[in-house]
């Protein structure tokens, strides 16, 4: 019995071996290069136009490249690898013939079926003994054998005739398997032999060598120093860095442009003679004067002396190319009008480490120039223009002709909202928009998710009033109501309401989705109905000129206006619980949508007035600001309210009664007179004699009685 | 005794030897490029234009071929005294205020190690440097090192403050012309209404437009009572 490990000699396991681990790398990896081909906007809503601009195919053909640089060569060449490591191991598998050693059954080799009696055995071992004994049988060279092959022949007969006969073999053979008793086994090691034989012992030492000293040390070094490099928002950290001392306290979005410029991002993108090439060409055209502003590029002459302070190269370049972008600026030239193009995307996502840096200063000008920068650069135009530039066909000249003389800009909604007789009479006309390109106009405008917030509020969940340091939600509930939308239908009052979850609704506490219960079927069972839909996306932004797929974010903070300080950071909402447009993707459903965010109610008690922004970091001009109250009352008032409500009041022992205790409330009342009791609840009104009936069934809850 | 085959010892030991190397000489190369890279950090500030002006005026040299230097007034050396302190508050005030936020930044990894280590080191300098300008003010006059920067700071908060004025006031020009030209829009609309009667309807929608948009933003939230009312609705 020997349970020495041996190397699998004759390559029947290692397959196996090899087969099983290269699948758990290949299979995953095949899953990810799958995911990776497919174009993840591919399954994003996308708002219908027709409208394609001067230089469509520029954009598009960067929008491409940017797609076709996340799929990795190395992924493509290993999962490659894997699969023909995988077939190899398979066809070995498949050829190697296996050895499997066949069960010893004494009534084959004596050559009788199993239901032969002790007589039939006996009369055929001595038929077998006279014939095979090795005494009496001669080696037939014709069948290759010889003295030994007898030998054992006769042996194996003569033992399988004792396991059927011998009481003691026979234990053995019942036992075991086998007459001999316990067979020795052996375990092999899927590896082949091949590695550990002499010659080859080098080659594996050299293997874990590059293995665990060379390669190891090389993946984690460089997922060290990749995470190092970049900062949390993505770019990288050097350009953070920059950004950083870019920051300014009364920054406006030109000045947001400005600094975006510093970005290290740009000197990687406009490399060796990029770096200036053209770069005269560029500034003659953005600071030439344009239609209706001082400069063709939408800069205002702080702007212009900045960019004019900065040394030229490749920061000096990119900001001139952010300008012509923004301007949309004609540069009359197939590399600089590629370069126009890319820089967009680069400085869109630098705005994003802007606006964390400007978060943690916590001013709102700058959080709100961030957020405005971002705006501008996916719809292409120039801080301070008219956001109708955002819609298709329409330029400097014509959103001038719209505004008519007014100083202030005019919005997509304010022009939309006009009757369509008088804003055609504004647009449409002799060098002006022709019939068609109004009408396209339109429809992309009629499209547009524009969120008008139709009530925001504060609460506690679960709680009548809110007390110091509570955590309050900021409830907004609003629609999307696209510019010029007609038949809006009324708000319905009930879902302006935000319901509480029961107390024991676990799931929806919890944040579960639930199938909710409509009613029962005959046999008592409950019906559910059916799956709630999934979070709805808003459909991607619409930026004829912006070389990416953004899908738009919409940003809910507070702040102090007194004070220019920021007061709750922002929330960022991407996705809405209810579907926004229907099933044709164009006509708005006019659902109501809810936002929520959770943030720490101030420490003292009173009334709080801050500015609710709702910003939504692509389209200009659909921002929301509005003034928002909270009343922060003191616990021992709020403590009395509870009490009269007869909502249960926590009990001093209670985990409730001791987060009561730590923020700072009064010790919960003693226990008081059932009587009196009785008396206050005489006096409630019929609503809140609908909170004690909840109140009620939860009896243990309740502190007493 | 044992006979010691030192010929097997070799891998063994060249093995520990190859190691220990490869760990030493990582160490001293990864800490020399971290010493050469701290080393070569841009600073925080540009060069310190006023402080240079005050102390060239302190140690000026004797032009070719006289003897003496020329003798700098007092009043001088106390002006670029009190220009450096300026300088120093807005330096100061910029230290202040960014670092909250810089800490905040570096522990969320928005930002970079070198940036704190630039901003501690600009921290440092700014405080030996207002050590040094209290101790230049008390050296020129007894006492004065207690108020310079009291008084620097009102000049640079009035700075300041001129500044935002400036900007503001330069905007005044292109406002009144601006005006000017819609009065007498406004006007000559007003007068050929007066005089054509129902006419000009046509050119009116120019005028009305500027007000829509104030209007429409206003009415955004179709309802919107004020907080305290919204809580008493709830539930």
């Amino acid at each position: 019995m020997s349970s020495d490990y041996s190397y699998d000699e004759e390559g029947t396991l290692w397959p196996f071996f090899v087969f099983t681990l290269s699948g758990l790398v290949t299979l995953p990896l095949s899953y990810v290069l799958y995911k990776g081909t497919r174009d993840p906007a591919a399954s994003f809503p996308r708002i219908k136009s027709d409208y394609r601009p001067t230089d469509a195919e520029v954009v598009d053909a960067t929008r491409k490249k940017d797609r076709r640089k996340d799929n990795k060569l190395w992924l493509v060449f290993l999962v490659l690898l894997g699969w023909s490591v995988m077939a190899y191991t398979m066809y070995l598998i498949y050829v190697t013939p296996t050895t499997i050693r066949s069960i010893w059954n004494p009534y084959d080799i004596l050559g009788i079926s199993e239901s032969a009696s002790e007589k039939d055995i006996k009369s055929i071992y001595k038929k077998l003994s006279r014939t095979l004994h090795p005494d009496k049988a001669r080696p037939d060279a014709s069948k290759n054998e010889t003295i030994e092959t007898l030998n054992d022949r006769y042996v194996e007969i003569s033992k399988a005739y004792q396991a059927l006969t011998d009481e003691e073999i026979r234990n053995n053979y019942i036992q075991y398997g086998h007459p001999d008793g316990k067979q020795s086994y052996s375990i092999a090691i899927a590896l082949p032999k091949a590695m550990i034989s002499d010659g080859n012992g080098k080659y594996v030492v050299l293997l874990y060598t590059l293995l665990f000293g060379v390669l190891l040390p090389y993946i984690v070094g460089t997922w060290w120093y990749g995470t190092l490099k970049r900062s949390k928002e993505g770019p990288l950290m050097e350009s953070a860095n920059r950004l950083f001392r870019q920051y300014e306290e009364n920054i406006d979005v030109g000045g947001v442009i400005t600094a975006l410029s510093t970005g290290k991002e740009f000197e990687e993108a406009l490399k060796g003679d990029k770096a200036d090439a053209g770069l005269s060409k560029i500034e003659s055209r953005i600071l030439a004067p344009g239609e209706t502003t001082p400069f063709a590029g939408g800069l205002s002459v702080k702007d212009k002396e900045k960019l004019e302070d900065i040394e030229s190269g490749p920061r000096r370049k990119a900001l001139a190319l952010l300008w012509a972008y923004l301007g949309r600026v004609d540069l009359d030239d197939d590399a600089l009008t590629k370069s126009k193009y890319e820089v967009a995307p680069i400085a869109h996502s630098l705005t994003k480490s802007f606006t964390a840096i400007s978060l943690a200063y916590g001013n709102t000008a700058p959080i709100l120039a961030s957020y405005y920068a971002s705006q501008h650069l996916i719809q292409a135009v120039p801080p301070k223009a008219s956001p109708l530039l955002q819609l298709p066909h329409f330029t400097p000249a014509i959103a001038k002709a719209v505004e008519g003389d007014s100083r202030t800009v005019m919005t997509v909604q304010s022009f939309m909202d006009q009757p369509d007789a008088k804003r055609r009479s504004l647009a449409v006309g002799k060098g002006l928009l022709t019939e068609d390109q109004y009408k396209s106009a339109v429809t992309v405008a009629k499209q547009l998710p524009y969120f008008r917030v139709a009530k925001a509020f504060f609460k506690v969940a679960g709680e009548r009033c809110i007390i110091p340091s509570s955590l309050v939600t900021l409830v907004v509930k609003g629609r999307f109501i696209p510019p010029g939308s007609e038949a809006v239908p009324a708000i319905d009052e009930l879902e302006l309401e935000d319901v509480d979850a029961a107390e024991d609704d676990l799931d929806a506490i919890l944040g579960r989705k639930k199938k909710k219960q409509i009613g029962k079927d005959e046999a008592g069972k409950p019906v559910y109905e059916a799956e709630a839909p999934e979070a709805v996306f808003p459909p991607l932004a619409h930026a004829p000129y912006f070389a990416r797929d953004y899908s738009p974010r919409w940003h809910v903070f507070l702040t102090d206006s007194k004070q220019g300080k920021m007061a709750v950071p922002p929330f960022t909402f991407t996705e809405f619980d209810a579907p926004i447009y229907g099933e044709d993707g164009v006509a708005p459903t006019f659902r109501m949508q809810t936002m929520k965010a959770q943030f720490a109610a101030p420490p003292q008690a009173g009334h709080y007035t801050f500015v609710m922004n709702v910003v939504c970091d692509c389209y200009v001009g659909f921002d929301t600001k509005m003034e928002v109250t909270l009343v922060v009352e003191e616990a021992s008032k709020a403590a009395e309210m509870v009490g009269e409500d007869e909502i249960s009041e926590p009990d001093e022992d209670s985990l409730a009664g001791i987060m009561n205790a730590a923020k700072g409330g009064p010790p919960p009342k003693k226990k008081r007179a059932a009587d009196e009791e009785e008396d206050s609840e005489e006096e409630e009104s019929g609503t809140e004699e609908e909170v004690e009936d909840t109140s009620d069934t939860n009896t243990d809850t309740e502190p007493e009685n | 005794m044992f006979s010691i085959n030192w010929l097997s010892l070799v891998l063994p030991f060249s093995y520990v030897v190859v190691l220990g190397g490869a760990l030493m000489s990582f160490s001293t190369i990864y800490r020399k490029r971290k010493a050469a890279e701290s080393a070569n950090l841009e600073p925080w500030f540009g060069p310190h234009l006023q402080r240079n002006i005050y102390l060239s005026l302190l140690h000026m040299e004797p032009e070719e071929g006289a003897e003496k230097s020329p003798k700098i007034p007092e009043s001088v050396i106390r002006a670029a005294l009190l220009r450096r302190a300026v300088e120093d508050i807005h330096r100061i005030i910029q230290i202040r205020t960014a670092k909250a936020a810089c800490s905040s930044l570096l522990q969320r990894g928005s930002v970079g190690d070198d940036l704190w280590q630039r901003f501690s080191r600009a921290e440092k300098e700014m405080e030996e440097e207002l050590r040094d300008v209290v101790m230049e003010a008390n050296a020129l006059a007894p006492g004065w090192g207690q108020t310079i920067f009291q008084s620097a700071n009102e000049i640079a908060a009035n700075t300041m403050l001129r500044k935002r004025l400036d900007e503001i006031q330069a905007q005044t020009e292109s406002e009144k012309q601006w005006w000017e030209k819609r009065r007498a829009q406004i006007q000559k609309e007003f007068m050929s209404e007066l005089d054509g009667g129902e006419k000009p309807v046509s050119k009116a929608p120019s005028a009305a437009s500027e007000d829509e948009p104030v209007l429409v933003d206003q009415n955004t939230p179709s309802a919107t009572p004020s907080a305290p009312k919204k809580k008493k609705g709830k539930k």
